[in-house]
């Protein structure tokens, strides 16, 4: 039966429906408390930043070595894997939690469709409020010593931004499996960026584990004493970018398959 | 993939059986829903929900097998052009407005942009709510947001229509409105199945009733002898109301009227009534003067029935 350019014969094309829920999910993302709450989190280093400039911090730390810092220590290792935390793993839970899956399920929507439109919009959204955030960082400190060295540095800028893209995917595609498998995903989340991740620090193989060797690699070319300049036969720029876009296809798929076979009707 | 049969039943459950952990939902159950109306009616927890969520693809059959136009209904999104659902949980996206809500979901049924303003127009006005068409979803009313619910169920214009109780919460006239409009589907052929636990809800919209209970059909067909023994049994119906003082003086001299009791906050009132269909067929006009705006009947009074006919079965 088809009707016009509508074939009903047929569930929707994959990226029509992705990018319908795509649509729907970014526009309630991001005009969300937890976006108003996160903005303000990872909009904290801007702030750090004019207060560097403006006060006597710079005599001490140079506005380059500042920036990295913040870039390494706050957004890489620790703000980023939170922020994937607290949207990836709520892609399908609140939606279930909400009642409002049903409206999605009762469409002519592959399931995986629904889940790729949710995780788009959940990557659109948090970039959206990191990658300012990262660049206003980047010209409050950088411009420190002029604002000749912003052009200079802007290799270093592009590669961060591409290094918190990576970030944000990893870990949200690892934090959305989490999600659709699991019924309280946020404790069991927090585990493994507290604990697992840990092991980043260890010596040996066993750090290859972990998804923050990758992405801590990857804004390693400048290294930080005593931070970032610690490791022994570190991985390579491609095999981090392969490792981390390795792990976020398998635990897209993975999530993708879960989320096809699983009731969730039945939680509301 | 394959074209369904045009000849396949709308709805159809093959010895299907559903339990949650260690309970039983539904227990063996076949028959095949054909086109009309054809009302789900038992007490809560009876399984009526699940028979419709089965039968929407949300859960699926522990045993058996449960097809909606010769495809399973579990696992075949595309079923969802000719299918339509009104879920029972109040839930929705609270920021998008009526419109936007029912043009978002129906994108998501294939139709380009002017086509799914049009239909959600069309909708909206179906269901009388085209006046709060641009208002956000959280400020509707109880009521509305039934209404709404219904609204993006039959926007796309579905051959099987799912409705999980439907008229709960909803005031008397807008309570017609979505009678006549199932009673209409009907009428043109559509298959639409409701489920409810008050027996006078399906009664006004259909005669055909599959009585459910502990997850089991208990009868099937044109059920005349619930209907007498429910006459032997005062109904009982709450309803909110501006002026609930008048409307209890307005009804009790018609003399069906057992009881009344008044809410603490002036708001509320619960009738115990001895006629059930003059009860209804009186409520119509009062409702509109004392200001009715919801209404709601426990099942305290079917489920004493069911478990009449229960005891007559054994």
């Amino acid at each position: 039966m088809t009707t016009g350019a509508r074939d009903t014969t047929r569930a929707l094309p994959f990226g029509r429906a992705a990018r319908g829920v795509f649509t729907l999910s970014f526009d309630s993302m991001i005009w969300s408390r937890r976006s108003l709450f996160m903005g303000l989190f990872i909009g904290l280093p801007v702030l750090l930043s004019l207060l560097f400039r403006l006060t006597d911090m710079a005599t001490r730390i140079g506005g380059e070595d500042f920036y990295h810092a913040i870039v390494v220590l706050f957004y890489v290792r620790n703000a980023l894997p939170l922020m994937a935390l607290f949207y990836a793993t709520a892609l399908i839970a609140e939606e279930v939690e909400g009642g409002t899956l049903t409206y999605l399920l009762a469409r002519p929507v592959p399931r995986p469709a629904i889940l790729a439109g949710k995780f788009a919009a959940y990557l659109t959204a948090t970039l959206t409020l990191a990658l300012p955030a990262v660049v206003g960082s980047f010209v409050l400190l950088v411009s420190d010593e002029g604002f000749a060295q912003l052009g200079s540095a802007l290799p270093d800028l592009m590669r961060d931004l591409a290094v918190v893209a990576l970030t944000l995917l990893a870990y949200g595609a690892l934090f959305a499996l989490l999600g659709v498998a699991l019924r309280r995903p946020v404790i069991p989340g927090l585990v493994f960026l507290l604990v697992w991740e840990l092991l980043a620090n260890a010596p040996g193989y066993i750090s290859r584990f972990t998804l923050s060797i990758y992405a801590r690699y990857l804004v390693s070319y400048r290294a930080i004493p005593g931070i970032n300049d610690g490791f022994s036969d570190p991985p390579s720029t491609a095999a981090s970018v392969a490792a981390l876009c390795g792990i976020s296809v398998v635990c897209l798929s993975a999530a993708a398959m879960i989320f096809s076979r699983r009731e969730y009707v039945s939680q509301q | 993939m394959t074209t369904p049969p045009t000849t396949a039943a709308p709805l159809e459950y093959s010895r299907v059986s559903r339990w949650y952990g260690p309970v039983i939902a539904l227990n063996d159950i076949s028959t095949k829903i054909t086109p009309g109306v054809t009302g789900l009616l038992g007490p809560n927890g009876a399984g009526k929900s699940t028979l419709l969520k089965l039968a929407a693809g949300q859960l699926a059959p522990s045993q058996g097998e449960v097809r909606s136009f010769g495809l399973p209904a579990w696992g075949s999104p595309e079923r969802f052009h000719r299918v339509g659902l009104s879920p029972e949980t109040d839930a929705f996206w609270e920021r998008l407005t009526g419109m936007e809500f029912l043009v978002t979901l129906l994108g998501l049924s294939g139709f380009d942009n002017a086509e799914c303003k049009r239909r959600a127009d069309e909708a909206l006005d179906t269901v009388g709510l085209k006046a709060a068409a641009g208002r956000r979803l959280g400020g509707y009313s109880k009521g509305m947001r039934q209404r709404i619910r219904l609204a993006q169920a039959i926007a796309h214009d579905p051959d099987l229509l799912l409705l999980d109780e439907p008229l709960t919460g909803m005031d008397p006239v807008n309570r017609r409105r979505v009678i006549d409009l199932v009673k209409k589907y009907g009428r043109e052929g559509r298959t639409v199945v409701v489920s409810s636990h008050i027996l006078h809800e399906v009664e006004a919209m259909t005669r055909r009733v599959l009585l459910i209970h502990n997850g089991r059909i208990l009868a099937e067909g044109e059920v005349r002898e619930i209907r007498d023994l429910l006459d032997e049994h005062p109904h009982t119906v709450t309803l909110r109301a501006r002026d609930p003082r008048s409307l209890a003086s307005a009804l009790v001299p018609a003399g069906h009227i057992l009881s009344v009791r008044f809410g603490a906050d002036n708001e509320w009132l619960t009738i115990q009534t001895a006629k059930p269909d003059e009860f209804y067929g009186s409520l119509h006009d009062l409702a509109i003067d004392t200001g009715v705006t919801e209404m709601y009947s426990p099942d305290d009074d079917l489920a004493s029935v069911f478990q009449y006919l229960l005891a007559r079965k054994r």
